[in-house]
């Protein structure tokens, strides 16, 4: 149907619910009403019909159509609520992988456990992208999970609101300062996934996205020690922002 | 009966436009559409305002579109080194983002509103109730004249810093802090954007009221609420809705801008406050605000369906229960629109449920314009044509609003161009058509000029067409996972923006052959009768000559007994 | 005083009556959904405060129960600092294990790294939001504006617990991690002097 290829059982689920419960009964919908105005417009046409009937009424016709429409929103709910509970009812996660937003970057922290550190991930201008990179979505430093594993995610920002996105995981969640908010996937397959900003924040709405490999575990131990080296963390904060005051 | 047609052709006559016999002389040149007291041509002032609005609207679209029709920035560099003297990218980003921005300021605030509730329920709501104008005349003229202020507030703000560096708002039309905020916005185009709206607000909020004295107190003996035309009850349905809905949005508006200039911290968490508050506040106006872009276009379907079927409509008390319906419920159901922003499992949960609900009286509304139509006598005149197609359109856009109430697949389509697809489809497509049936349908009686029919049915083909293939394919862009509001995409997602920015073009040149028909029409002057639609047309306009006289119904005009199955009005109309 | 409605139409002059009516009704609407959405503002963080709804921990006085719960939920920490204010700012521990009931002291440590007084606000939520009703704390920096020297170094104590009837909370039953997020933000200049301003809601 168009989805983008699914990683996570969630995703799967969404697509399912999508795809063989939602879009069935949309179609139907949609055609029944066209096939009706098609055929009303056909068989009472003026020439077809000179004289209009004056039936304004039928009880049991308006008890139909009001009822079966609620039983099929009846029916729609309870797999509906289902992936809603899968969606927001975290497992124990086997990492917890912190995410800043800003103006116009994503910031990736690994846990303490892992190597306590933190790194900036920037869109890859266009005369940088190299074979295999994809223009608007690669990044110069990937975030890094372990395949099967169940990820947790924190997601903060840092000034306006923006929103976290893996749309292959079933992942959405919004970035607002002053709040955590947490979501959480499960990676099936190894590959690079990407995602993008999903809420306006200014001009670099369209240039902070997002790219995550899903490794084998050993692929992701040997990530993570090149990784602590190279994101050592300097002690300290970023003192060039250190006077600017908030107005 | 005969009484009745002579009573209404003296009327006529004896205040035939140009001669100024009797009744107080109405105001000539200028002063007469400055100073207008009078509902009929508060309305056309309405309806002028609205097409200068909607082609604003749409030119800002169709620059959108051209940028949209291939990846790479092209169109803006250009646009905002002619605009804001910088062609930088940058610039030219942010100038895309405040398009957008005023794109749906312009089409909901000066397009939508103005031409369903100042024009059309201006000019036809007093009419159709027997009344000789609205209950506070005066009132109505300031409501309209609010309106280019407001107009002109938007327009400064294009053009004076917003972000750093940039001029213009570019937050998108729900102005959510911390961007509209000093923190994304520190120059003062969201200050002109706040009052812009605060202004448009007022407007809708004078509109309402009067609206709600004229039909509750105005009516003529005889008229019941439930002898109404559908389209009065939907204006009704629609001023309570802006009466409790607008004056949320003033209180989320001016706490953003004591906010942004009187150091309160009502979304500032620096200070106590939270930016989720403001969702909340502002999409507590938000939701039932969709609900009056569309209910008075529901209430021109059925005007128009019923007319050009020649049956009364089926089911009228089902329809105004849907109607009112739609609007309570609409009230509860505005966090849907904030499915991502953190919100607990239960809380998901209720909106969920919540929202899908709104689809069984919608769907009562759908059925009952076709069985409206079964068994009738159909002539496909051009309003009929939009607003057969509103129906299927509609039901559209109404069956991807279901999908997208499911908050565990709003999950994936939140902020996607599916969102998208989805609310052009009820609006692009559903409000546009509604307001081009009623345009059609009104017309000659506004004017007292005929159409060229063929050119209005090819109007309506090339925008059905047009519009249908801008927005179908946004469909698939948001399950390919393409976000909303950005200015360059991807390059798989370049098919499908190509198409629907094709599409966009076709249904630019619907709107230019649109300027026709109507340059046509005035230059061409072909007088219409007081009906010209046959005896399907019912209601009380329809026995006025076209246009009506300056004041009519001075004295109310008679309401015969209802038949069971005749519909209000329609034993006044002897005759065409 | 005439309308030019009435003036119009001199039988519409009994509805001019109630058209005014109607007209002083609807202001009243006007300005009564007006001072609701104002009150929607301090109402909002009284509802949050007092249901924990949006992840809004509670504030007691007192550990207020002896009761001890038979599951055990893991909390972590979560410590962000905002742009403008140049702080260090840290949770000691990444997690504990808690059993309901039982009081946890944890320490949060805080440095001004820059050469002036500054005043910092503290904003704070836990997620899943359905906790906030039960994370109870009895001693927190972040119930004020805390205010700290130049390259003055602190540590703060979180005194907390979970309250035990979260277990008959059906909400609850899946939830076996409760994370607990701060953010210091610079204090705005008009309260920057207002470092004993008391804070009862949260952020979120």
């Amino acid at each position: 149907m168009g989805f983008l290829p699914a990683n996570s059982p969630v995703q799967d689920n969404i697509e399912w619910f999508h795809n063989d419960i939602l879009m069935p009964v949309i179609v139907f919908i949609s055609l029944l009403v066209l096939a009706l105005l098609a055929y009303v417009v056909y068989r009472f046409h003026e020439k077809a019909n000179p004289v209009p009937s004056r039936i304004s009424h039928n009880g049991p016709l308006e008890i139909i159509w009001t009822i079966a429409p609620a039983l099929v929103l009846v029916v729609i709910a309870f797999p509906s609520f289902r992936l809603l509970a899968e969606q927001l009812i975290i497992p124990e996660p086997d990492l917890t992988l912190k995410v800043t937003a800003s103006q116009w970057h994503w910031n990736y922290g690994y846990p303490k456990a892992a190597g306590g550190f933190s790194f900036d991930s920037l869109i890859k201008d266009d005369k940088d992208l190299k074979p295999g990179d994809i223009r608007l979505l690669s990044v110069d430093n990937a975030a890094y999970v372990p395949v099967g594993k169940v990820v947790e995610v924190d997601v903060v920002s840092q000034d306006v609101i923006h929103s976290f996105s893996l749309p292959s995981f079933g992942v959405k969640i919004d970035a607002v300062p002053g709040r955590l908010n947490k979501t959480w996937f499960k990676a099936e397959k190894e590959g690079v996934f990407y995602g993008q900003c999903s809420n306006i924040c200014g001009v670099g709405h369209a240039f902070m996205p997002i790219e995550v490999h899903v490794v084998s575990e050993p692929a992701y131990q040997a990530w993570l020690a090149g990784a602590k080296k190279q994101f050592a963390r300097a002690d300290g904060v970023d003192l060039a922002q250190a006077d600017s005051v908030k107005p | 009966m005969a009484s009745v047609s002579e009573f209404t052709h003296a009327e006529a006559h004896a205040h035939d436009g140009h001669e100024d016999h009797g009744d107080h002389g109405h105001p000539t040149g200028w002063r007469r559409y400055l100073l207008s007291t009078n509902h009929k041509d508060i309305g056309t002032l309405y309806l002028i305002f609205a097409i200068i609005g909607g082609l604003v609207g749409m030119v800002l679209s169709i620059l959108i579109r051209a940028e949209l029709m291939t990846p790479g920035i092209q169109v803006f560099p250009v646009l905002s080194g002619i605009l804001d003297g910088d062609g930088s990218v940058d610039a030219a980003k942010n100038l895309y983002n405040m398009f957008f921005t005023s794109h749906a300021v312009i089409m909901i605030f000066f397009m939508v509103m103005p031409a369903m509730m100042g024009g059309f329920g201006n000019w036809f709501v007093p009419i159709m109730i027997g009344a000789p104008d609205m209950a506070f005349p005066r009132m109505n003229n300031l409501s309209f004249w609010l309106l280019p202020a407001s107009f002109m507030l938007a327009i400064i703000s294009m053009f004076v810093e917003g972000a750093a560096g940039m001029k213009g708002f570019a937050g998108g039309w729900v102005l959510y802090p911390p961007f509209a905020s000093t923190v994304g916005t520190p120059g003062p185009a969201a200050d002109f954007v706040i009052l812009s709206m605060h202004i448009a607000g007022a407007s809708s909020i004078l509109g309402a009221i009067n609206f709600i004295a004229t039909i509750l107190n105005m009516r003529a003996p005889g008229m019941t609420m439930f002898r109404m035309p559908l389209f009065v009850w939907s204006v009704l349905v629609t001023a309570f809705l802006l009466l409790l809905s607008l004056p949320v949005l003033a209180g989320a508006l001016t706490m953003l801008l004591t906010d942004r200039n009187f150091h309160t911290t009502f979304f500032d968490p620096a200070g106590g406050g939270d930016p989720i508050l403001y969702q909340h506040i502002f999409w507590f106006f938000g939701h039932p605000e969709v609900y009056i872009l569309i209910i008075p276009g529901f209430g021109i379907v059925s005007q128009i369906v019923s007319t050009f079927a020649r049956k009364p409509i089926f089911g009228y008390a089902g329809m105004v229960y849907a109607m009112l319906a739609i609007a309570l419920l609409g009230f509860v159901v505005w966090a849907h629109h904030m499915f991502t922003t953190g919100m607990s499992l239960n809380a998901q949960r209720y909106y969920v449920l919540a929202t899908m609900v709104i689809a069984v009286p919608t769907g009562v509304k759908i059925f009952s314009w076709i069985a409206t139509m079964w068994g009738g006598s159909i002539s496909l005149r051009a309003p009929m044509l939009w607003a057969i197609g509103f129906i299927f359109v509609f039901t559209v856009g109404g069956v991807t609003g279901v999908v997208l109430a499911n908050a565990a697949v709003d999950r994936y389509l939140h902020d996607t161009y599916y969102v998208v697809a989805h609310f052009h489809y009820t609006m692009s497509l559903g409000a546009v058509f509604s307001i081009f049936a009623g345009f059609y349908y009104w017309f000659p009686k506004m004017s007292g000029y005929l159409y060229n029919e063929a050119k209005a049915k090819i109007h309506f083909w090339l925008t059905f067409v047009g519009i249908n293939l801008v927005f179908f394919p946004q469909h698939f862009l948001g399950f390919a996972g393409m976000p909303r509001r950005i200015v360059d995409y991807t390059n798989a997602y370049s098919l499908w923006n190509f198409v629907s920015s094709i599409g966009a073009f076709i249904a630019g040149i619907g709107t230019l052959l649109f300027l026709y028909i109507l340059y046509d029409a005035f230059k061409l002057k072909r007088q219409a009768p007081a009906n010209p639609w046959g005896p399907g047309a019912t209601t009380l306009e329809w026995t006025l000559s076209s246009p009506p006289p300056f004041h009519q119904f001075l004295t109310p005009p008679p309401i015969p007994e209802e038949d069971e199955h005749d519909a209000p009005a329609a034993a006044a109309v002897g005759h065409a | 005083m005439t309308t030019s409605l009435e003036r119009l139409s001199p039988v519409h002059r009994k509805s001019a009556l109630r058209n005014k009516l109607m007209g002083a009704g609807g202001a009243a609407v006007v300005v009564g959904m007006i001072a609701l959405t104002y009150a929607a503002a301090p109402f909002f963080i009284a509802f949050c405060r007092a249901t924990g709804y949006a992840g809004t921990p509670q504030r007691v006085e007192a550990a207020t129960t002896d009761a001890e719960g038979g599951r055990i939920l893991r909390v972590a920490f979560d410590a962000n600092v905002a742009p403008g204010l140049p702080w260090k700012f840290e949770a000691e521990t990444d997690a504990v294990h808690v059993r309901p009931g039982k009081t946890v002291t944890v320490f949060f440590r805080a440095e001004n790294l820059a050469d002036r007084e500054i005043t910092a606000h503290p904003t704070f939520n836990v997620t899943p939001a359905v906790s906030g009703a039960w994370f109870d704390k009895i001693q927190c920096f972040c119930f004020t504006n805390e205010t700290l020297k130049p390259h003055e170094k602190v540590e703060w104590p979180v005194v907390f617990f979970l309250n035990p009837e979260l277990e008959k909370d059906e909400s609850m039953a899946h939830v076996d991690a409760i994370t607990l997020s701060y953010t210091l933000f610079a204090a705005p200049p008009t309260r920057a002097s207002a470092s004993e301003a008391t804070r009862d809601g949260p952020a979120g």
